[in-house]
């Protein structure tokens, strides 16, 4: 072989090896990523589920957002690998990850905060300490990971249905996820399989939408506060609870439940 | 959210679909000018080899014209989004990839470089994360340069150029060798470079025919000498 053609594929050999080998590891860190995020997910379900009040979700939170640190760690790492016109090259690579981090973050904002998450705010979450970006976020991969939020918020919606407040929390997330759906509407011609997404919304949104519809069928049938509905049903269910133990483990003298309001 | 974070968040998306657009007319210009190339160079399989320098000469006005349409893609991509634009137009930039190294191989007889190809192209280092020819573009081009070499020597014999497949079989051969040391993932340029083999079987074949009936009346040239 001529020797300038054999110089020329050995450049090329290295060049595609160094595109094939960083692509590997980009997918690895974006599996590992969206791993992290999905435990995160997990987490902020359970611990939101026993949170009673607005501090307690909001330390729910904080715990949430606390494991999301090791995601934005793995982000710095990764930045050298997405420096300039990187980030372009490997976007497709990093996008499913990302998309998953920002279904996780929002969901940690929205029990803080009972917003949703800005732009602006996931980039800041992906700076460094001087406040220069790892790279830059895309509005797609915004747009997706918040359209994600919307199956965990009716998740969120529906396993609470039944504690305390949960009905009145099913009907704010009822109107923050309509919201999304009707404003992401118009971004659709220009987000690639937005519109798939879309369809999830409509159908977590309408799930939402039948229990907050029995909540308010049914308070109706009662002149009462929904807290006061709450805590008539909880007592039932705590009474059936304390008889089943005692059949159990017999006679124990918890009486941690006080307050009823028929005393 | 509220109508600001909805109205900016539109805006950006509407910029980038404005260059979407932009993209998308150089993208038809830079097509109608590689298939006018490509119809100029299909007809090298009905030309004589001591014609071939004037046919190509023909196609050469078109290969200089690529760089206006690459020129004014550098203006309109943004800094550092080579990456992110670059599918809406390779398959025009390895036809041109094309056209430019199968000229240079039928006037020289050598494999024109990737630097030399970048730099007919009217490729500006100052460019370099906007427009760029990536290495995969090139060897795309060099592909389609091998399947249309393995016509070629079929038609040259039908023109009764006898010694034509020896040339290309010796050039072929170089190229191939080229391709083998690559660590190929199973992506477009993989199965590409798996049909090469069929390229180099068909030239073979008309080696073998040729040489058998002897019909390379004179020595065979020296193979030629491929340098950039």
């Amino acid at each position: 072989m001529s020797s300038s053609i054999h110089d020329q594929f050995v450049l090329f050999r290295d060049s595609l090896d160094d595109y094939h080998d960083r692509r590997e590891r980009l997918i690895k860190a974006s599996r590992d990523i969206t791993n992290i995020s999905k435990k995160t997910i997990f987490l902020l379900h359970r611990l939101a589920l026993e949170a009673q009040d607005a501090p307690a979700r909001a330390s729910a939170a904080k715990a949430g957002l606390n494991k999301l640190r090791e995601v934005q760690k793995m982000y710095a790492g990764m930045k050298d690998e997405l420096v300039g016109d990187n980030f372009w090259r490997y976007q497709r690579q990093v996008s499913p990850g990302l998309q998953e981090y920002i279904e996780a973050l929002s969901f940690a904002h929205y029990l803080e905060h009972g917003n949703l998450i800005s732009y602006d705010q996931v980039q800041a979450t992906l700076c460094g300490a001087d406040g220069i970006a790892y790279f830059p976020l895309t509005i797609s991969d915004y747009l997706l990971g918040i359209s994600d939020l919307t199956g965990e918020l009716m998740r969120f919606a529906i396993s609470g249905f039944g504690s305390p407040g949960g009905r009145s929390r099913a009907l704010e997330t009822c109107y923050l996820v309509r919201n999304c759906k009707s404003d992401f509407e118009r971004f659709t011609p220009h987000v690639w399989d937005l519109h798939k997404k879309q369809a999830v919304t409509a159908q977590s949104l309408s799930k939402i939408e039948d229990a907050v519809y029995t909540a308010v069928v049914r308070t109706s049938e009662f002149d009462l506060p929904p807290e006061m509905l709450d805590d008539l049903v909880n007592e039932t269910v705590f009474t059936y609870n304390r008889e089943g133990k005692n059949f159990e483990r017999g006679n124990d003298d918890s009486e941690d439940f006080s307050h009823s309001y028929y005393h | 959210m509220d109508s600001q974070t909805l109205d900016n968040l539109n805006q950006m998306l509407d910029h980038e679909s404005d260059i979407r657009e932009r993209i998308r007319d150089q993208v038809n210009e830079f097509d109608k000018k590689t298939r006018t190339v490509v119809g100029i160079l299909s007809k090298i399989h009905s030309t004589h080899s001591e014609s071939m320098p004037s046919l190509i000469e023909t196609a050469q006005p078109v290969i200089h014209s690529f760089s206006e349409t690459i020129t004014t893609l550098a203006s309109i991509i943004p800094p550092n989004q080579f990456w992110r634009w670059k599918d809406m137009w390779c398959n025009s930039l390895r036809t041109a990839v094309f056209a430019a190294v199968l000229s240079e191989y039928l006037t020289k007889g050598i494999l024109l470089s990737l630097e030399s190809t970048s730099a007919i192209l009217g490729m500006q280092e100052e460019w370099h994360d906007r427009v760029h020819l990536a290495v995969e573009d090139y060897l795309h081009g060099l592909i389609t340069m091998v399947n249309e070499l393995s016509r070629l020597a079929v038609n040259a014999v039908i023109l009764g150029d006898f010694e034509e497949p020896l040339k290309i079989s010796a050039f072929v051969k170089e190229v191939f060798l080229g391709f083998s040391m690559l660590n190929l993932k199973n992506d477009t340029l993989r199965r590409r470079f798996d049909s090469l083999k069929y390229d180099m079987k068909k030239i073979e074949e008309v080696v073998y025919d040729v040489s058998l009936r002897k019909l390379v009346v004179k020595q065979p040239p020296v193979p030629a000498k491929p340098t950039s």
